[in-house]
């Protein structure tokens, strides 16, 4: 064994593997100094001050020395995916405030539990809805930065002076479109007509007269966008982070049934569903297999999350890694993982998925949604109960591995014994109680493909291969087969929810398919009472309304 | 038996002497006295004294206020004159104008000097201290009260930036500094002058326009060598701290907030109950905070000939500060010297080398402040907990900077030389060459250790940083003066050069296998992020100034500074500042009626720009941020773009408008300054908010204007002068007002940023608390129909009936009406009493500590004690204890005026004869308080602290001596 061997992993320093474009090696500046000292001692040649004043930083990236190489692009692309993973952190790059609680709570299946400051706006709505909300400039200002970010690769690709191959150059101009119609998805998603900034920002080119676009020709250049990714991008990859091309038709198939095209959506699904590259994980394998557990559950554990790990449900996976420079970090766990260690004789465990603070909760109507035997709803998908662990405090009469059952009647705030989804269990060895995640997350899964399919063929009146497609989700949790007569768009978006607890975006889907304020007024009960017609879109941020002084951006109706 | 022989073997003579000043003026009140012996006599109104000495070759000391003391050897003389020099700032001292000096009375712009006696018997650690108050138009504030005393901002008329640093230049020896002003020792410090107006300051350009401070450092005299012995120690105390909640109040208070007083074990977690059920009770401000401890030892040697002066200092400072293991030592040598090599050239230095240890990481106040009194510092074995609070793993123990392994060492030489020569074939035609050399290197190492939250959730963490400075001025300057008849020119050109360059490396690890080779073991960590810092910026500059001077009645200065930058945008390296000021002496004019009553006027007005350059370097690239992801488990480097590019960003420009008046009566005894000023700003560098469409939400450009206009008024008076007793009193007072004209040309306020047009760049602006809701009232036809008796009742101001932003407003001012200092000097016999009273008027600030949510939702901070409205206690001051008492967070705003005595000092002079038996010329013993009365109406820590939860003001006690040998 090498010495090296036992100093443990070395990491390479941040930089990309190639020469920095520097103006002045090291030398040529000592050169410059001493003639800069010449020039001063001769008095007055102020010729020789032009040099001496130019700055040529040897330490930092700059946009004229990053897009100059292939190189270059990769780390900017990079750079997208790193952003893109910060759906599942917190707001303003910290580890607090989720930025997906607004598209995740305040809706059939999800409600806040803990009320601080953000979570509280989607229980009780009403004059907490309002555009100085910080979560939604959060969500803007994440968004376009990112749309900043690949706007800018997109651009700056078509430099002549590049040297790449023409597939190199597609292949990075497809994945840096298709992070961008991704953001404009969240954007029309969140608040309707936005503005649609397709050129990289310069400081010399401040606009104030934004416009908000039609939706239309934000679905428009979303399709484009989607398209080229799908003629571009590679099927598969053996980067585990990448997105491929069977992503781009996912959201295809999502933006056809938006756009009211559930022909074109349903050929998109059908595509990636045909590819023969994704089935559905029907069996137990990876890490866990030999545990008590369902198949189902398996794809959401570290180690198995990752195509070559086994998944061949997945179509783009968000890569975490802990002590890694770039390895970033989820709080879905802290987000979503209840505060069990508040019942008294229970303390913080890995097996009960490790410390969170359980803000985000499904509602008793999604607990209460699946049918006995369904793996989605069983008690290793959904924690239902937990064992006195905590030998120094325990209640009196109780006895070390005695249960404590969870009740889920009627959602209260601050409810420690509220059940909670296990997809998101994760415990660092290092930390146990930590705040942050960095095991892998699935993003995509393939069931949604499938149940996007089930819309479009609803949406087309193909009931019955409506139901053929739901059976192949249904049988796989071994839940009971339905009929054509069975489905209804509620039905699906019920099958959406016990595929889906906790993943996706559900507000977007009740939101698309115009289902959201009837159905958040029945299913929850915190939210419910609350919301209003105004309610179904949200406030454009009032830092962007104010900054745009070269005209009147209108704001949403009702806020 | 000894003494007494020695006495009758001497002659005793009478002799006769007349004491005048520089400008052979009698100077009346001086004292005469025999070097080591008794008794002395007075000089008469004609100056003249009559005095017995032992023997003919006996050594008279004359000391007078205001003039330094002189020794004056007999040699066997029986008739003498002795001529005093000046030390108070008087028209005819010597002032130190930059590039150069000049008498004061040939001063055009408005240079203000710190009294000499404001630099002694000065126990500080940090000269920023001795300009509180002593000179008008310079407000420095503290903002908290750490071992180094670096917590201080110094502004010189107002703030001229809104976002840009307001700092002054501060240029030692004539070498600009740049870093830390801690580490110049004070004691060092011959004189300070402050450059306010733009001519003044103009010949600084890009740089001038925040004021210059300029130091100049001490230097020998002419005569034999003098040993100083300088020395104090002293003790610091917390001046003020409010009543913070103890375990059982806080237990009480939590209740009422969550539970309304009932079910209230309920509310605690375990730790909490096991506490209360203990009785024990956590005061962790008391564990984190002690009597602060410091002491200075000063040991110079100074002295020269008529071609040789020098000044060799060494000095020990040692700060223990009021929070544990807030430690602060400085060693610094200071040698300075000058040659007169030829009758044409001389050269010199003036250089420090300086050791800073600032290792220790102290135990955090603010953290101790808010902590839960219910919760355990400790373990069984005495250790600290890592996690005090285990149910609430968020907070860290306050303490834990006492077992984190931190060290911090600053090794320091700043250099600045000169050679200066004097050019044959023109007659008053010099060369002076200027190289200055400021070479810092900082080494910092700390180590969180598994006993740390920090060290214990990363496996040990580890960051060590080295951090080099290497600066470099280099000015060539040509002067030439000449007079003929009544005219007189005196012409200064430079040409310079400077570079600042700052170079960091850095190296955080975690993850080690255990703790004992702390940060020194980064081979075998898990995670190891190096980092590298950079920074470089240069500048070239071309000044020219001209002082003309006709019959010493008519002044005219003009002065012109181009600069070039680094640091600025591409399409703008250089800016030139031009300045013009006139002065007349109306009191030189023949035809002057004043007499003696009304001995001096001058009258100057001045006007110019100069420039703050504000902007770091690489400030106008575009840049990008380090965002990286991974391929695998392998880190793939990633950036997206974060900063715009600014090619046309440049300085910011201050035009301003200097009028004033030096005048004295009664030969000077009352004396004094008068200035009025209008300073606009222009071009400010802005962050400016801008659309997030864009990606980016702000970007610094040059947009707006401000203005300062004020007024400065500075007397000094002796008041009582008698051989015995003597009252002098020093005082200042400035008026400044400060507002925006203009901030992004559209005549749009910017409510964001709370920037309003015509409003000073610093406001308090938002709801007006009205009261408090009480029972009875009509809340349901109010603007706050949800509003519960008890909560925060908010100002309807365009009553229409509901509350929204249209209802904020401006409350109060933060600008102070006027803050003025008071200086009186007690000289009786040998004993000197002085007292200083400071007061800042007319302020109004929200008080931090008072906010109603502090605690955070679930009680999880402790904080001060105060009184809550209840049905029983219907009080219309603050609101009930809930979380939803008030739902807009209005801030509760007080009257932040102080009047504070800011030091007292009494000294005593031990009789020479005492002294020399001790082997001593001179020896002064001297106490000083700081900070021991202050009269305020603020109920928090301090009014004068930013942050309520900073460390407090300290109350500060000290004696020192100086001593001659």
């Amino acid at each position: 064994m090498s010495s090296s061997d036992l100093q443990g992993p070395r990491r390479a320093p941040l930089t990309t593997d190639r020469h920095r474009n520097e103006p002045m090696t090291r030398r040529s500046l000592t050169r410059a100094t001493l003639l800069g000292l010449a020039c001063l001692t001769g008095l007055g040649l102020a010729g020789c001050s032009k040099d001496f004043l130019t700055e040529s930083p040897p330490h930092i990236i700059v946009a004229d020395n990053l897009y100059t190489d292939s190189a270059g692009f990769e780390a900017a692309l990079n750079g997208l995916y790193a952003q893109a993973r910060k759906e599942r952190y917190g707001q303003d790059n910290s580890g607090n405030d989720i930025l997906t609680t607004p598209m995740t709570i305040g809706v059939d299946n999800g409600w806040g539990n803990y009320v601080s400051t953000p979570e509280r706006v989607f229980d009780e709505w009403g004059t907490r809805n309002n555009s100085q909300v910080d979560a939604y400039l959060g969500l803007w200002t994440w968004l376009y930065q990112t749309i900043n970010a690949a706007n800018t690769i997109i651009g700056r690709a078509e430099n002549p002076d590049i040297e790449w191959s023409e597939q190199t150059k597609n292949r990075v101009i497809a994945e840096a479109r298709f992070m961008r119609a991704w953001c404009y998805r969240h954007l029309t998603y969140l608040w309707g007509p936005v503005p649609l900034n397709l050129t990289e920002s310069s400081g010399e080119t401040i606009k104030t007269d934004w416009q908000r676009a039609p939706l239309d020709s934000v679905y428009a250049q979303m399709e484009q966008d989607l398209l080229f990714a799908e003629a571009n991008l590679p099927e598969t990859s053996d980067d585990p982070g990448k997105v491929v091309k069977a992503v781009a038709q996912h959201y295809l198939a999502e933006l056809y049934l938006r756009m009211n095209q559930p022909d074109k959506a349903e050929a998109e699904a059908q595509a990636v569903i045909n590819s023969g590259l994704y089935s559905l994980i029907t069996t137990r394998y990876g890490v866990n297999a030999s545990q008590p557990g369902v198949p189902f559950m398996d794809q959401f554990v570290d180690g198995n999350v990752n195509r070559d790990q086994g998944n061949t449900e997945v179509l783009w996976a968000w890569q975490y890694q802990e002590l890694v420079p770039g390895g970033g970090a989820s709080i879905m766990r802290r987000y979503w993982v209840n505060r069990y260690y508040n019942i008294k004789g229970v303390k913080v465990a890995p097996e009960y998925g490790g410390r969170g603070i359980g803000r985000l909760a499904p509602t008793a109507w999604a607990l209460n949604l699946y049918e006995p035997g369904d793996d989605r709803g069983s008690i290793y998908a959904i924690r239902k109960f937990y064992l006195y662990n905590d030998p120094d405090n325990l209640p009196t009469g109780k006895q070390l591995g005695d249960t404590v059952f969870l009740s889920w009647t009627a959602e209260k705030n601050s409810s420690s014994k509220w059940p909670s989804t296990r997809k998101w269990d994760w415990t660092s060895a290092i930390d146990p109680i930590g705040n942050e995640t960095y095991g892998d997350e699935p993003y995509l899964r393939l069931a949604e493909t499938y149940l996007l399919l089930a819309e479009a063929q609803f949406d087309e009146g193909k009931l019955a291969d409506a139901a053929n497609t739901l059976n192949i989700l249904r049988a796989r949790a071994n839940a009971s087969p339905i009929t054509a007569s069975d489905v209804t768009i509620d039905f699906i978006l019920d099958e959406r929810s016990r595929e889906l607890l906790s993943e996706g975006e559900r507000r977007y889907a009740l939101l698309r398919t115009h289902k959201w304020l009837e159905r958040t007024r029945l299913y929850n009960p915190i939210a419910g009472p609350n919301i209003t017609e105004r309610d179904t879109i949200f406030p454009i941020p009032q830092a962007v309304i104010d900054a745009n002084i070269g005209a009147a951006m209108a704001q949403n109706p009702g806020y | 038996m000894f003494g007494i022989s020695a006495e009758l073997g001497a002659q005793q003579v009478t002799v006769h002497g007349k004491v005048v000043s520089e400008a052979g003026e009698p100077v009346s009140s001086a004292i005469v006295r025999v070097a080591g012996g008794k008794g002395g006599a007075p000089t008469d109104s004609a100056g003249e004294f009559t005095l017995t000495v032992p023997d003919a070759n006996a050594t008279l000391v004359v000391s007078r206020i205001g003039f330094e003391q002189r020794e004056v050897p007999l040699a066997g003389q029986q008739t003498v004159t002795v001529r005093l020099k000046p030390t108070a700032v008087t028209l005819d001292a010597t002032v130190v104008v930059g590039y150069g000096s000049q008498k004061r009375s040939d001063v055009t712009g408005s240079v203000a000097s710190v009294n000499p006696d404001k630099l002694r018997d000065k126990p500080t650690t940090n000269f920023a201290q001795s300009l509180e108050g002593a000179v008008p138009g310079v407000n420095v504030t503290t903002t908290g009260s750490n071992a180094e005393g670096n917590d201080v901002n110094i502004i010189i008329r107002g703030r001229n930036s809104i976002k840009a640093s307001n700092d002054p230049l501060v240029v030692v020896d004539g070498i600009p500094y740049e870093g830390s002003i801690t580490e110049i020792n004070q004691a060092d410090i011959q004189s300070i002058q402050v450059l306010k107006d733009a001519s003044a300051s103009a010949i600084y350009g890009s740089r001038g326009s925040n004021g210059v401070i300029l130091i100049t450092t001490k230097m020998g005299a002419t005569g034999k060598p003098r040993i100083s012995y300088n020395a104090y120690a002293g003790v610091q105390k917390i001046a003020h701290l409010p009543h913070v909640m103890t375990g059982p109040e806080f237990a009480q208070f939590k209740c009422d907030r969550i539970n309304d007083g009932q079910n209230c074990e309920s509310v605690f977690t375990q730790t909490e109950l096991d506490n209360l059920n203990a009785g024990k009770s956590t005061d962790w401000v008391g564990l984190a905070m002690r009597t602060g401890v410091q002491q200075q030892h000063n040991l110079s040697l100074s002295g020269g000939t008529d071609q040789t002066k020098y000044y060799i200092a060494g000095s020990l400072l040692d700060v223990q500060g009021m929070a544990k293991n807030d430690d602060f030592k400085r060693y610094s040598l200071r040698v300075n010297l000058r040659q007169q090599y030829k009758d044409w050239l001389e050269l010199g230095t003036n250089t420090q080398m300086s050791l800073t240890n600032r290792g220790g990481m102290p135990a955090s106040f603010s953290d101790a402040f808010f902590m839960n009194p219910l919760t355990n510092p400790y373990n069984a074995d005495g250790t600290l907990t890592v996690r005090p609070w285990p149910e609430d793993p968020f907070w860290d123990n306050p303490l834990q900077g006492l077992v984190v392994t931190d060290d911090d060492e600053s090794r320091r030489v700043f250099t600045s030389n000169y050679l200066q020569a004097k050019l044959p074939f023109v007659n008053g035609l010099s060369y002076r060459v200027n190289a200055g050399i400021d070479f810092a290197d900082r080494q910092q190492g700390r180590y969180f250790g598994r006993n740390t939250a920090t060290g214990l959730s990363a496996l040990g963490s580890a960051t060590t940083t080295n951090s080099n400075r290497f600066d470099w001025t280099l000015e060539n300057i040509l002067r030439y003066t000449h007079s003929f008849g009544k005219h007189g020119i005196d012409v200064t050109a430079l040409y310079s050069a400077q570079q600042n360059k700052l170079e960091t490396q850095g190296l955080h690890s975690e993850g080690f296998p255990n703790d004992v080779l702390t940060y020194h073991q980064a081979d075998v960590a898990q995670l190891v992020q190096p980092s590298d810092d950079y920074s470089k910026s240069t500048m070239v500059s071309q000044m020219g100034r001209l002082n003309y001077n006709y019959d010493d009645r008519y002044l005219v200065t003009v002065t012109a500074r181009r600069d070039g930058a680094s640091v600025f945008g591409a399409n703008h390296k250089y800016g030139t500042f031009p300045s013009v000021a006139l002065a007349w002496n109306a009191s030189n004019e023949s035809f002057w009626w004043g007499g003696k009553a009304f001995n001096t006027l001058k009258l100057r007005a001045s006007y110019g720009k100069s420039g703050n350059q504000a902007i770091s370097p690489y400030q106008t690239l575009s840049r990008l941020q380090e965002d990286s992801y991974l391929n695998g488990q392998q880190t793939a480097p990633g950036y997206i773009p974060s900063t715009l590019g600014t090619p046309d960003l440049k300085w910011e420009t201050t035009t301003q408008l200097n009028v004033g008046a030096d005048f004295g009566f009664l030969g000077d005894r009352l004396q004094g300054s008068f200035d009025f000023y209008r300073a606009r700003t222009s071009d400010l560098l802005l962050d400016r908010a801008i659309s997030p469409v864009h990606g980016i939400t702000k970007i610094t450009q040059n947009i707006g204007k401000t203005q300062n206009t004020g007024i400065e008024l500075q007397l000094t008076s002796l008041n009582i002068d008698h051989p015995d007793f003597s009252w002098s009193t020093d005082f200042n007072i400035a008026l400044n007002r400060n507002k925006i004209l203009d901030l992004y040309g559209n005549g749009q306020n910017d409510i964001l940023n709370k920037w309003f047009i015509g409003h000073p760049i610093d406001v308090n602006y938002g709801y007006l608390m009205d009261g408090i809701w009480q029972e009875g009232d009509d809340i349901a036809n109010s603007a706050q129909p949800t509003a519960q008796p008890g909560d925060v009742r908010i100002r309807d101001l365009n009553g229409d009936g509901k509350i929204d932003p249209l209802d904020r407003t401006f409350i109060g001012s933060l600008q102070p009406d006027y803050s003025a200092g008071l200086t009186n000097t007690f000289r009786y016999k040998r004993f000197t009493l002085s007292a200083f009273l400071n007061t800042v008027q007319g302020i109004t600030r929200s008080n931090d500590l008072l906010s109603t949510n502090l605690v955070y939702t679930e009680v999880r901070r402790n904080t001060i004690e105060h009184q809550y409205w209840t049905p029983d206690n219907p009080i219309n001051t603050y609101p009930r204890n809930n979380e939803e008492a008030n739902p807009l967070s209005v801030p509760f705003y007080e009257d932040a005026s102080f009047i504070r005595l800011r030091d007292v000092t009494l000294a005593y002079d031990v009789p020479e004869s005492f002294a020399t038996r001790l082997g001593m010329q001179s020896l002064r013993v001297y106490f000083t308080g700081r900070n021991l009365w202050t009269h305020t109406n603020w109920t928090g820590l301090d009014p004068e602290l930013d942050s309520q939860r900073a460390e407090p003001l300290a109350k500060v006690f000290t004696g020192g001596i100086n001593v001659e040998f």
